[in-house]
């Protein structure tokens, strides 16, 4: 058995994951500071202006978050071989068949699992479904950003309704996210230690170690 | 004690200074130059007054009442005094056959001039049955009467979108005019509207010969193109971090934001603190209380409960039980980590009974 270290993901699929990882920490935490302020200023006539600069930091996370999911949608279609919608979506027999033996590897039922460069077709999965319901909340987010944009009221309207709609729509998102980030660190640390890959460096520096078949 | 009253209450007669008065707040809150009063005057003075139907559904009568005497009585009488209100079940004098000889009247001899207004929801289930006035139904009155008219105008959240109606259950099926039409309509939301938004959009219509700019759900956008949060006279204190925590608190005395009692003026469409209520300009959040958001589709199902910021999610399965959306989160987060610790457990329990076993090198 020999491993090669091959190169997996390009640079701007790495800038993508710790734009978008790092974005939903900081959207995480502004946001619930937004939904329910845990501060009150006591002192009038001073300026610490909270709630004013957790809204602005949130949609500034939101823009990085927003470019993240813009250039991973670009990456879908002109990335590299693992990056590319088809390689881990479950729509050709060979992701779906990998979608069920992963299962089976991921529930202690086998060993057996295909070594892949790119995503295993589960994950790929939940990552297609990620990039769904983020599309949601940058419509519910953008729609509560602009309320007197014509084009955001459009979108907000036929997805939501109103702006309370969106709002709770929103926030259940988020639990959404954190529940996603903390299955994401178990998985990516239960797989880091069941296959010898460096998969959580990969994402780091790019390169996995992948067994070669001779 | 003598007591001064303002005699102009009860002058039935308009004065011209009542009249411009009138025309000049509408000119304000279209957005109008004080160049186009003049006008707005002439319009609305015109002898030609547009004759207007007013139809009471599944309704409170408040939206007339505030139309008709709690704020600028100068408002209330420019308006009647602007249109022939051929039919409003609530000021008309004839009753009976007379009344339902004007409707037939109106319908027949103004057909495709006459406005058509629109106070309560239109109840749909069981053919209508819900609500009945002279033996037909509302839904048979309004597809009778709205077709025909030059303009339809819902007042009231209950005529735009159902309103307290149409709340969850909603045991009469009850709709908003605009969705039982499926035709475009004006909406005057709000619980009660303010009698401005209606003016305007009437005096608009009388000058400009067509109907104001709507929003996306048929709102006129001179009143309903802004939040109340972006308007409010309490913003400072949100952004700046100061809020009531209590009804009743010291901060609450001192006037701070309302958003952590449940305001929902960050999620309403209105010009509430810019028109404000009543001759003491007032509105729900200058008297200290939240904004409930009565302007909005459904506001009763999902602004509620109206001292917190968000509905709570029904857990699926357990016959309603209601949590708050975070400690569901929390509940979920939870077991997903009982399940994750489960599954490391069970792979460290796996690789002991097994020893190192065949690892990946292996297969
Ligand atoms: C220190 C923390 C993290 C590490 C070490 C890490 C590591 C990784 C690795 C190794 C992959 C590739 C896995 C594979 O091939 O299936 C990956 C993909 C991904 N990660 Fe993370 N991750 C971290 C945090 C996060 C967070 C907080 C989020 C967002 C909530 C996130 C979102 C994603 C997404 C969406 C992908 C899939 C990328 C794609 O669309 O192809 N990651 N991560
Ligand atoms: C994973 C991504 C995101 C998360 C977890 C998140 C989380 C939240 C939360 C929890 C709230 C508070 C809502 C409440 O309960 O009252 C909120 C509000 C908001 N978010 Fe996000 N958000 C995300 C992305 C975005 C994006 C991309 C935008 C667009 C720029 C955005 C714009 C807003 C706006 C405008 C508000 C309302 C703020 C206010 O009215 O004061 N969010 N967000
Ligand atoms: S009181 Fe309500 S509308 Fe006013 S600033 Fe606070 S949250 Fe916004």
């Amino acid at each position: 058995m020999t491993y090669q270290s091959r190169y997996a993901w390009s640079v701007l699929f790495r800038l993508f994951h710790w734009a978008f990882a790092l974005s939903i920490v900081t959207l995480v935490v502004t946001g619930l500071y937004v939904n329910s302020p845990w501060t009150n200023t006591v002192l009038e006539g001073s300026r610490s202006f909270p709630m004013a600069t957790m809204r602005y930091l949130h949609f500034l996370a939101g823009f990085i978050f927003a470019s993240a999911v813009a250039v991973r949608l670009y990456l879908w279609l002109f990335g590299n071989r693992q990056e590319k919608f088809w390689d881990s979506a479950p729509i050709t027999p060979r992701n779906i068949r990998n979608l069920f033996s992963t299962m089976a590897y991921y529930t202690y039922l086998t060993d057996r699992h295909e070594t892949r460069l790119g995503h295993n077709a589960l994950a790929g999965t939940v990552y297609l479904a990620t990039i769904v319901l983020t599309l949601i909340q940058l419509v519910s987010g953008f729609y509560m950003l602009y309320p007197e944009s014509v084009f955001w009221q459009k979108w907000g309207v036929a997805l939501f309704e109103t702006q309370q709609q969106a709002r709770f729509i929103h926030h259940l998102l988020m639990w959404y996210f954190i529940i996603f980030a903390f299955f994401h660190l178990y998985i990516v640390i239960w797989n880091d230690i069941k296959s010898p890959e460096g998969l959580i460096s990969s994402i780091f520096c790019g390169r996995k170690f992948h067994r070669s078949s001779s | 004690m003598t007591r001064h009253l303002d005699k102009s209450h009860f002058e039935p007669k308009l004065s011209r200074r009542g009249f411009i008065k009138g025309c000049t707040i509408a000119a304000a809150a279209l957005g109008l130059s004080d160049e186009m009063v003049p006008r707005l005057v002439e319009a609305a003075a015109s002898a030609q007054k547009p004759p207007v139907l007013w139809l009471h559904f599944q309704e409170c009568t408040g939206c007339t009442e505030a139309l008709l005497r709690a704020s600028h009585p100068d408002v209330g009488r420019l308006i009647l005094d602007m249109i022939s209100l051929d039919y409003h079940e609530t000021v008309m004098a004839p009753s009976g056959n007379q009344a339902e000889k004007s409707f037939k009247d109106t319908l027949e001899k103004y057909s495709g001039k006459f406005i058509c207004v629109v106070e309560g929801a239109v109840p749909t289930k069981d053919g209508g049955i819900y609500c009945k006035i002279g033996g037909r139904t509302a839904l048979e009155i309004i597809r009778e009467a709205a077709p025909k008219a030059a303009a339809v105008i819902a007042i009231g959240t209950c005529a735009s979108y159902g309103g307290v109606q149409a709340a969850s259950p909603n045991p009469t099926g009850a709709k908003g005019a605009g969705d039982v039409l499926g035709m475009p309509v004006v909406n005057i939301p709000g619980c009660p509207p303010n009698p401005i938004a209606f003016l305007g959009t009437l005096l608009h219509f009388l000058t400009f010969k067509r109907l104001p700019e709507l929003d996306q759900i048929g709102r006129p956008l001179f009143a309903y193109g802004r939040k109340n949060h972006d308007q409010c006279e309490r913003r400072a204190h949100f952004d700046e971090g100061r809020f009531v925590e209590q009804f009743g608190d010291s901060n609450h005395m001192k006037g701070y934001c309302l958003y952590k009692v449940g305001c929902k003026g960050p999620e309403t469409f209105a010009n509430c603190p810019a028109v404000r209520f009543n001759d003491v300009d007032v509105w729900p959040v200058s008297a200290g209380h939240g904004c409930v958001g009565c302007t909005e589709p459904n506001f009763w199902d999902t602004h509620s409960p109206f001292y917190e910021r968000l509905p709570g999610v029904k857990i699926p399965g357990t016959g309603g039980i209601v949590h708050d959306v975070d400690s569901a989160g929390k509940k979920i987060l939870g077991i997903a980590a009982a399940a994750a610790g489960i599954h490391a457990a069970v792979g460290i329990g796996k690789r002991i009974v097994k020893g190192r076993g065949k690892s990946d090198e292996d297969v």
